[in-house]
This record gives C-alpha cells, sequence and structure tokens, in this order.
C-alpha cells in the first residue's frame, strides 16, 4: 500500500531518531568507562580507546551498597505486586458491577494522580511516624502503594473491559463460582495489563528519593540505592565520571525490567486503551 | 429476566464490588486521603518548623496563607512560567509521540524495533539520571552537544529560555515512549477492514486519518493528553537538578519547586501546602476543561 | 449526573468536610520533644556526625575519644552514625519532629544555628558550657556563632575562615605580586585574564555569598544590623552597595564571564582553581585537600584578603560547625559530657592534625599555627576580626530563600542594577524579619 521511496524515507528516519533517542544512554555509559582524564575533556570523543571501572569502582565502594540495592528491589518488587493485585480487584469492581458512587470513585481515582507527591512529605510523614514505621522499608513500600494505585487502577479498567462478558456468562453457565472466574480466567486475561501498569509503579518506585531521605532517618541499613548514588549527584562535586557510573548502575535494573516485559508491554498497553 | 447481556447486574451487585474495591480504598483511604486532607488543613494554619517540633504554638490563619501566597509577585510570575512550561512539554510529547507512532506502521520490523528499544530505553531511565545526563551532554565545557551543534562555550542554563529548553528536550525525552508505545497500540488495533473499505472508497491518506482514524483514536489520545498534563505540570526533578534547585535568581522555577523550596527549605509548610492545593486545584480545572471538550455524547467514564 | 458537576460536588464536598474539621480543631500533627524529662545514666547515646569526603581520619579521632568516654562510663555505649551533609536538612528535621529517632548529639552548620534553636531542636546549655573549663578560651566568634539571645546551644567544633589563593606560576610569569588591596584584587585578575584568556583572572561565584560578603563587609557594609533585639537589612546602605558593585564587577569577559559565574558556587570556584582555570580563588581552610587533589599541587600559595586600604584584612565569615545536645534527650549529662569530649582541645588538635580543621580554642590554634605555615593567612583573618551571619532565627529563612544568591545573581546577570536589586533583596529580608519577631 505504501510505495516503496516513501517507506524507505520512513525508515531512515526512523534510525535518525533511534540514534537521537539513545545517544543520551550512549553516552552516559561510555563516560562511565572513560578514564577521569578523558570524561571532563574540552574535546570530547564519542569513544574511548582506554576504557577502564575506575567510575565504577568508586561507586562500589560505597559502604553497603549491595544492601542498599537489595532494599530498592524489595521495595520495588513489594510495591509493583501489591499494586497489580489490589489494583486488579478494584479494576474488577468499577468495570463489571454498576453500582452507586462509581462514577464518583472513578473521578477520585483520577484526582488522586494529580496530588503532588512532593507537597505530600509531611503529612505522610507523621503518619508514618504514628504507625511506628518510620526508618522501616513498610515506610517506602506503603506511600508508594499509594501513589501507584490510582494511575493503575485507572489504565487496567481497558483490560478488564476488553474481556468479553460473554466470558463470564458462559464461565457461571459451567458453575464456576465467581472467585474462580476471578482469579482463573478473568486474571491470566488481564494479565499483559498488568505487566504494563507494574512498569510505572517500579518506575517511580525505583527512582524515589525524596521519601528515601526523608523516612529513613536513623537507621542507615535501610536506605535505598538512589541514598548511596545521591552522593555523586551532589552539584558541587564536579565528578561527573562517577556521576555517569551511578547513573548507569541505575538505569540497568529498570533497562532489564523494560526488556523483560517488552512485548507484553506494547500489546499491553494497547489493551488499556482498546474501547 | 429482562437483561441478559449485563450478567454482573442480574447476579446482584450488592456487597461483591465493595469487597474487591476494599483494599484499594483501605489503602488511599488511609495512605491518600488523609494526608491530602492534612494538607489542605496545613494551608489554613501558621505551620512552620517551629509548630511541628512543638517550640509555638500551632495557630488558625484562615486564608492567610493563601492571600500571602496571592500577593507573592514571585508566585504569579512562578505560575505563569509553569502554565506555559507545561503547556509546551504536554504539546511537544504529544507531537513526537503522536508522530513517531505513525512512522512506526509504515516501517518494517527491524528499524521499528530499533526505535522501540531505544524509547523504552529513554523511558526507564530514571529521572534523575536522565537530567544529569542531559545537563552533562549539553555542559558548556566537557558536552558534545555544543561541538555537534557548533557552540563553542555557549551556557545553557545561563539563560532562562535557553534553560527552560534543555529542561523540555529532557522531559519530552522520557516522557514521549508513553505516548508513542499507546498510540502505536493503538492504531494496531484499528481493524484493517475498516482502513481497507475507506481506501477502497478512494479517501485521501489525510481523509482516512481525518475521518476513520482520529476518531477511533481519541479515547487512547484522551488518556494520554490527562496524563500528560498531570505529569508535566508536577514536573519536578527535571527542573530541580538541571537547573540547580531553580535557576540563575530562581528563574526557571516551577510551582512544584517552588512549593518543595518553601516547605523544606525555608520549612514555610502552611505556604508550601497551599502551593500544593492551588496546584491541585488547577490540575483539577485543566482536566475537566479537557473532559469537557472532548466527551462524546453518552460516553461515560 | 453531568461528569463536571459530580466533580464539582465532589470537590466542594471535601472541601467542607476539611473547613468543618478545621473549625472543629482536629489539629494536625505535631510533637513534643521536650524529652520526657529522665537523664539517664547509662543505655545508648546516639552520635551523628557529617561524613567528610576522606571521612577515615576523622572516625579514627571520634572513636579514640568515644573510647576514652565510655571508659569513665560504665554501662554506657555510643553509637556513631555518619551522615551524608546533603541529606541533613531532612534529617535533622526528621530528628525534630520524630524525637524516637533522634540522636542525643549532632554536628551542625554553624549557620543553621539559629534556625535549629527556633524549631525548638537544640538544648540550651549555657550553665554546662560556662561551667566546663576549656571553654574561657573559646574565642569570640565562635562562640557567638552557638549563641542565640545570649544563651549558648553547644560547642564549637572547628572554625572555617576564607582566604585569597593564588598560583604562584601564574604570578611569577606575568611579574605579578599578591594584591594588598581590593582593588589590586580585581586589577591583578584583570591582568591575568587579559594575559591568559584560558584563565579565569578570580573564580567568583553568582551564588558564592560566603566568597562576596568579604567585599561588603570591606567597605562597611552589611548583611543586617541589630538595635534593640530588632533586625533590620543593610544590603541597601551605600557602604554595602559600593562592596556589592566591587564584586558584581568582577562578572565579565574580563575576569570571569556571567554566562559560567553568575550561576557558580563556592565549591564551583574552588574547583576552578583546583583545575588549573583560575588564577586566584576565595577559598577557605578546609579546601585544602581538594586544591591539593587538582592539577595545581604546589603552584599555589594563600595570603589573607586584602580589604580596602593596604594594609587591611577583608572581614572573613567565620564558617564552621558546632556540636550540640538536641532537646529531646533523654541522657541530657551524658550528652553534655561527650559534647564536651569531642569538642574538646584534645579532639580539637587532633582533628587538625589529621583532617585540617581549624580549632576554636585561641590558644589552641596559636599553638598548631605555629607548627603549620598553611594556616597562618588564616588565623591571621580570623585575628583581624571575622564576622558572622546575623544570628536570628530569620536568618535561616533568607538563607534557605537563597535572597542574597539572587540579589548577587541578578546583578552578574545584567537583570537589575545594584539600587534596584539591593533594595529587592532588604525587602525581602525586612519582610522575613518582621515576620518572625511577631
Amino acid at each position: 500500500m505504501i510505495r516503496r521511496p516513501w517507506r524507505l524515507a520512513a525508515e531512515v528516519t526512523a534510525l535518525l531518531v533511534a540514534v537521537v533517542v539513545a545517544f543520551p544512554l550512549y553516552w552516559m555509559a561510555l563516560s562511565a568507562f572513560k578514564p577521569a582524564g578523558e570524561v571532563q575533556s574540552t574535546e570530547p570523543r564519542p569513544w574511548t580507546l582506554s576504557p577502564t571501572l575506575d567510575s565504577f569502582r568508586r561507586v562500589f565502594e560505597q559502604q553497603d551498597l549491595g544492601r542498599y540495592f537489595l532494599n530498592s528491589l524489595l521495595v520495588a518488587g513489594t510495591v509493583v505486586l501489591a499494586s497489580a493485585l489490589i489494583a486488579f480487584l478494584a479494576a474488577t469492581a468499577v468495570t463489571r458491577f454498576r453500582f452507586r458512587f462509581r462514577t464518583t470513585l472513578l473521578i477520585m481515582f483520577l484526582v488522586a494522580q494529580m496530588v503532588p507527591i512532593e507537597a505530600l512529605t509531611i503529612p505522610m510523614f507523621f503518619l508514618m511516624r504514628d504507625a511506628g514505621l518510620l526508618n522501616t522499608l513498610g515506610s517506602l513500600v506503603l506511600p508508594h502503594l499509594a501513589f501507584s494505585l490510582p494511575f493503575a487502577i485507572w489504565m487496567l479498567r481497558g483490560f478488564v473491559r476488553a474481556v468479553p462478558e460473554s466470558l463470564e456468562e458462559q464461565a457461571y453457565l459451567d458453575g464456576a463460582s465467581r472467585t474462580r472466574f476471578l482469579w482463573q480466567i478473568l486474571f491470566p486475561l488481564v494479565f499483559p495489563g498488568l505487566t504494563a501498569v507494574s512498569v510505572f509503579s517500579f518506575i517511580s518506585t525505583w527512582n524515589d528519593f525524596l521519601f528515601a531521605k526523608s523516612f529513613i532517618i536513623s537507621a542507615t541499613e535501610n536506605s535505598t540505592l538512589p541514598m548511596a548514588l545521591l552522593v555523586f549527584f551532589d552539584t558541587d562535586t564536579p565528578d561527573w565520571g562517577g556521576v555517569m557510573a551511578a547513573s548507569t548502575v541505575m538505569t540497568i535494573p529498570v533497562l532489564v525490567f523494560f526488556v523483560l516485559v517488552q512485548r507484553r508491554l506494547v500489546s499491553g498497553l494497547g489493551g488499556a486503551v482498546k474501547d | 429476566m429482562a437483561r441478559t447481556t449485563k450478567v454482573t447486574d442480574v447476579r446482584g451487585a450488592g456487597w461483591t464490588p465493595w469487597l474487591y474495591l476494599a483494599p484499594a480504598l483501605v489503602v488511599l483511604a488511609g495512605l491518600l486521603v488523609y494526608p491530602i486532607y492534612q494538607l489542605g488543613l496545613i494551608s489554613f494554619l501558621e505551620y512552620t518548623q517551629a509548630q511541628v517540633s512543638g517550640g509555638e504554638p500551632t495557630t488558625f490563619r484562615g486564608l492567610d496563607n493563601y492571600r500571602e501566597l496571592l500577593a507573592d509577585e514571585q508566585f504569579w510570575s512562578v505560575l505563569g512560567a509553569t502554565v506555559v512550561f507545561a503547556a509546551a512539554c504536554v504539546l511537544c510529547t504529544l507531537a513526537v509521540g503522536c508522530a513517531l507512532a505513525v512512522l512506526l506502521t509504515r516501517i518494517r520490523a527491524v528499524p521499528r524495533t530499533l526505535l522501540m528499544l531505544a524509547s523504552l530505553g529513554a523511558w526507564a531511565t530514571p529521572a534523575i539520571t536522565g537530567s544529569t545526563v542531559w545537563v552533562f551532554l549539553f555542559d558548556a565545557d566537557f558536552g558534545p552537544a555544543n561541538k555537534l551543534l557548533g557552540l563553542e562555550d555557549y551556557s545553557w542554563t545561563y539563560g532562562r529560555y535557553s534553560a527552560f529548553a534543555l529542561v523540555l528536550f529532557a522531559v519530552v525525552w522520557c516522557s514521549f515512549p508513553f505516548v508513542m508505545v499507546t498510540m502505536y497500540a493503538g492504531i494496531r488495533a484499528i481493524p484493517s477492514e475498516v482502513l481497507e473499505a475507506a481506501s477502497l472508497d478512494g479517501a485521501s491518506t489525510w481523509r482516512i486519518w481525518r475521518s476513520v482514524m482520529a476518531p477511533m483514536l481519541r479515547p487512547i489520545l484522551a488518556v494520554v493528553t490527562i496524563q500528560s498534563i498531570i505529569w508535566d505540570f508536577k514536573v519536578f526533578t527535571q527542573i530541580y537538578v538541571m537547573t540547580g534547585g531553580g535557576g540563575i535568581a530562581g528563574q526557571n522555577l516551577v510551582l512544584n519547586v517552588y512549593a518543595y523550596q518553601k516547605a523544606f527549605a525555608s520549612s514555610q509548610y502552611s505556604l508550601g501546602s497551599a502551593i500544593g492545593v492551588v496546584m491541585l486545584l488547577i490540575l483539577l480545572a485543566v482536566t475537566l476543561v479537557y473532559l469537557r471538550i472532548i466527551r462524546r455524547k453518552g460516553e461515560e467514564l | 449526573m453531568k461528569l463536571s458537576t459530580r466533580l464539582t460536588t465532589t470537590l466542594s464536598a471535601l472541601l467542607l468536610a476539611g473547613l468543618t474539621a478545621t473549625a472543629t480543631g482536629c489539629a494536625p500533627s505535631t510533637s513534643d520533644n521536650r524529652g520526657d524529662g529522665t537523664d539517664r545514666k547509662t543505655g545508648t547515646l546516639r552520635v551523628w556526625l557529617f561524613q567528610e569526603v576522606n571521612n577515615k581520619p576523622k572516625a579514627a579521632i571520634v572513636d579514640k575519644a568515644v573510647k576514652a568516654f565510655t571508659a569513665r562510663h560504665e554501662g554506657v555505649k555510643v553509637d556513631v552514625r555518619y551522615i551524608p551533609v546533603e541529606s541533613r536538612a531532612e534529617r535533622m528535621k526528621a530528628a525534630f519532629n520524630d524525637p524516637a529517632s533522634a540522636p542525643d548529639l549532632v554536628e551542625y552548620g554553624n549557620t543553621d544555628t539559629a534556625g535549629y534553636v527556633r524549631d525548638g531542636g537544640l538544648a540550651d546549655v549555657t550553665e554546662e558550657f560556662d561551667a566546663w573549663d576549656e571553654a574561657k578560651d573559646t574565642d569570640g566568634t565562635a562562640r557567638a556563632s552557638v549563641t542565640v539571645d545570649g544563651k549558648v546551644y553547644g560547642a564549637p567544633l572547628f572554625v572555617g575562615v576564607r582566604a585569597l589563593y593564588y598560583r604562584t606560576d601564574v604570578f611569577d610569569d606575568l611579574g605579578l605580586k599578591p594584591p594588598r588591596t581590593l582593588k589590586e584584587v580585581a586589577d591583578t585578575a584583570r591582568r591575568i585574564r587579559a594575559e591568559r584568556p584560558d584563565l579565569y583572572g578570580l573564580a567568583v561565584g553568582g551564588a558564592y555569598t560566603y566568597g562576596a560578603m568579604p567585599f561588603v563587609w570591606a567597605h562597611g557594609g552589611d548583611i543586617a544590623t541589630e538595635r534593640d533585639g530588632k533586625f533590620r537589612a543593610a544590603v541597601d546602605s551605600p557602604a554595602s552597595r559600593a562592596g556589592i558593585t566591587a564584586y558584581t564587577d568582577l562578572f565579565g569577559k574580563d575576569n570571569c564571564p556571567a554566562s559560567r559565574c553568575a550561576r557558580m558556587g563556592g565549591n564551583d570556584t574552588v574547583e576552578a582553581f583546583a583545575a588549573g582555570k583560575a588564577g586566584m580563588a576565595i577559598a577557605g581552610d578546609f579546601s585544602r585537600q581538594a586544591v591539593e587533589a587538582g592539577g595545581v599541587k604546589g603552584k599555589y600559595a594563600v595570603v589573607p584578603l586584602p580589604g580596602v586600604r593596604s594594609g587591611e584584612i577583608a572581614p572573613a565569615f567565620a564558617g564552621g560547625n558546632n556540636l550540640g545536645v538536641l532537646r529531646s534527650t533523654s541522657h541530657r549529662t551524658l550528652a553534655v559530657e561527650l559534647m564536651r569530649e569531642l569538642a574538646g582541645k584534645q579532639t580539637q588538635r587532633e582533628l587538625f592534625e589529621a583532617m585540617g580543621f581549624l580549632p576554636t580554642f585561641d590558644d589552641v590554634r596559636e599553638e598548631v599555627a605555629a607548627d603549620e605555615p598553611f594556616v597562618e593567612p588564616f588565623v591571621r583573618t580570623l585575628q583581624a576580626g571575622a564576622r558572622f551571619v546575623p544570628a536570628t532565627p530569620a536568618w535561616g529563612q533568607i538563607d534557605a530563600g537563597q535572597v542574597l544568591p539572587t540579589m548577587f545573581q541578578e546583578i552578574a546577570s545584567g537583570r537589575k542594577d545594584v539600587d534596584t536589586a539591593s533594595a529587592d533583596a532588604a525587602h525581602r529580608m525586612n519582610d522575613t524579619f518582621t515576620k518572625t519577631a511577631s
């Protein structure tokens, strides 16, 4: 249908865009491997002939880095799992049932996404203190769960709606209980959508340093990865090699997660918006 | 039975939906609604660190915080900058995202996968690292961007507009993939028979886009637009990191960073909260207007 | 119901709920950190100290002092944690807000003193401080930096003071001599820039308040003046304006281009000097390590920053850190004693040897200066009279609101002239003074 020269032009454009989009990431990784003299050189070159692990060594010399890494994974993992499950149930409720206050609830879920998180740190702090959760990983899991949920529910509605009602009817005719239908039929069908939604919860939780900075006060053993790397992001430190190595270390887990869910993500987002 | 199509209705919703909603509602009520309520409350009080740590009693100020805020010249200029900047970010993100989504449908698998992977990489990059890398790319001394563009010694963060432009690049870079992937998925979901029928009728590409695809994509566009507005209006990390907390003499402040500086740096929690409330109200208003514009007859949430 | 109507209803309901709740007096959380009044003699003392770039020598000295302390007190353990300086604001706030996770003893920057006191975080230790025999040797400026409204809130740990670093090789090549007046500083800076266009003459920063203030003080100006306990901004006085002009004139293609230097802070200027990109810089005794680590090791010297007239020394800002006991402590006596141990003469002497921190005791300082020629210009600067920020809680807010950096940046970048910018800054400062006084 599309004429050849046009397609070729489109493909060249796509490749060029891909290069531009990937360039910052390439430069980040490259600078992390460059020796100190080359990173802060006034003649920047897009390659290096003498790659070194020095910058990474500085990053990994940070005390307890492995522990912080695990903490981060634990927090992000818990938030992803919990928000997926809770959002699945909630999305089912608001799409497959009609009841009073349904629209009001939906609007609330939308409004909840508009709250500037940064402004909520103080009330959140007192809440965590009164619940005795300060200094624990729970004080990071719970707020992120709350912030991930509204968007997750909002996005998941489309997936749940896309499952034909005839399927549900059939299930009940076959004698399935509501619970059985929910977990054995609906859940697997909605799974790609859950993956897509998890991406958002994972990123926002993984990247957080505001809560980690404010809620993990005296128990340094419960710090998270961004806290350990924050040292390198201090604007006064001109250690660009260290900054880039730290950035690389922080980005890789998210990238891995993305590559793992990539296919599902694309098909998943398609489902989210199907009417 | 009158309506057999609505199985769920027939089975009598009763308490079941509330049961399903219970975990979500408990979490949100405790961890979101309550803090938001506190936020609103604080915005009516005199509440600085001294009150928080019990050094001085908390007093009720009514609307004084808001009055103080509205009388503050800087607030208005920051508000203006925020609205314009967010609008620019939303427009650019949507334009780039949609254009690339269409592009994706016109090309073969290999370039498509490459572009997709690059975009996912940008998406996956944490905001703090992304911002840092962009600053570094455009560094006046060590960055390759100036060399490529032939701008020796040009300092991007010095001028107000060039600093905002730099932040805009970084914001668009990390947020267009969401729009692109979603729109791409949406276009792919349009049944090919519909498009074929249209082209058999002799409709031009533009016409097919306008009268067939656009209406079908409108709900998706609505979703990504609302999300972009919400995210870009609240942009924080990029400004904070790239302009060093608001730029030279605060020229690059946006509301969220301004609120953070009021609340944290100066410990004026009540003013910070008032800014938060104002932001929330503006976002609500914008979304409301937008929803009204795109709402089709009978469309439901 | 229409979508918009629903939204509005929901909203107004929420707002209404908020307002009624306020009216019925449901206040947000506060915390009472006056402590439970107990003063336990056993248990664990928690200490927060700042994490230095190279923390090992500091930790070793602290460990030694702590060991001596625990040897004297049976059943007492000391838990020392090193916190990154850049997260101190959040942590200190958290500590004030949650006494359960708060330490008993903290290190804090002396410009934060008044703010922490107003926040109700620090304990008044006037009696204990005066009863301490070593305290009589504490120098006046250091004592002022732990004092608010006549009460003492801690013990000075070290002072930091800035002086003029210059490149000996560049000066030799160009036949320059160390400047003797501020005007000579500017002239020398322009000479260097003219002869060596790849160098900044004097590295200045728009956000480098403590590098700029000596110019203002030297011209007879000040940040603010106190009268009957009330502060008034003085940055718009003619003398202050002369000083501001002298500093901001240094931003320009002939010394340090505004497009680069307007956004720089103190560390940026030090870094530029250390990287060999500046002929001179205003840097602290504590910047020595950073400078030595750069490319100019062995090619620099330090003199006091001169004043307006030859022979004068421009008053420097007396920075530094203090140790303070938190008001929420349940081990007050022990915490005060540990504070004396860690901020005492012996520890300060060792900290100077290992870290280069200038002692706060006159006698100890003179003693160490005799052995270490590097600190001589800094000690002379201190003796000539160092200055401190206004000792009022309002200062914390003014500082955090970046009033002065904004003023310098506005002038340096040509957005406002000196008169307008200083008048605006004075206005903002006076606003804060009045508000915090009420």
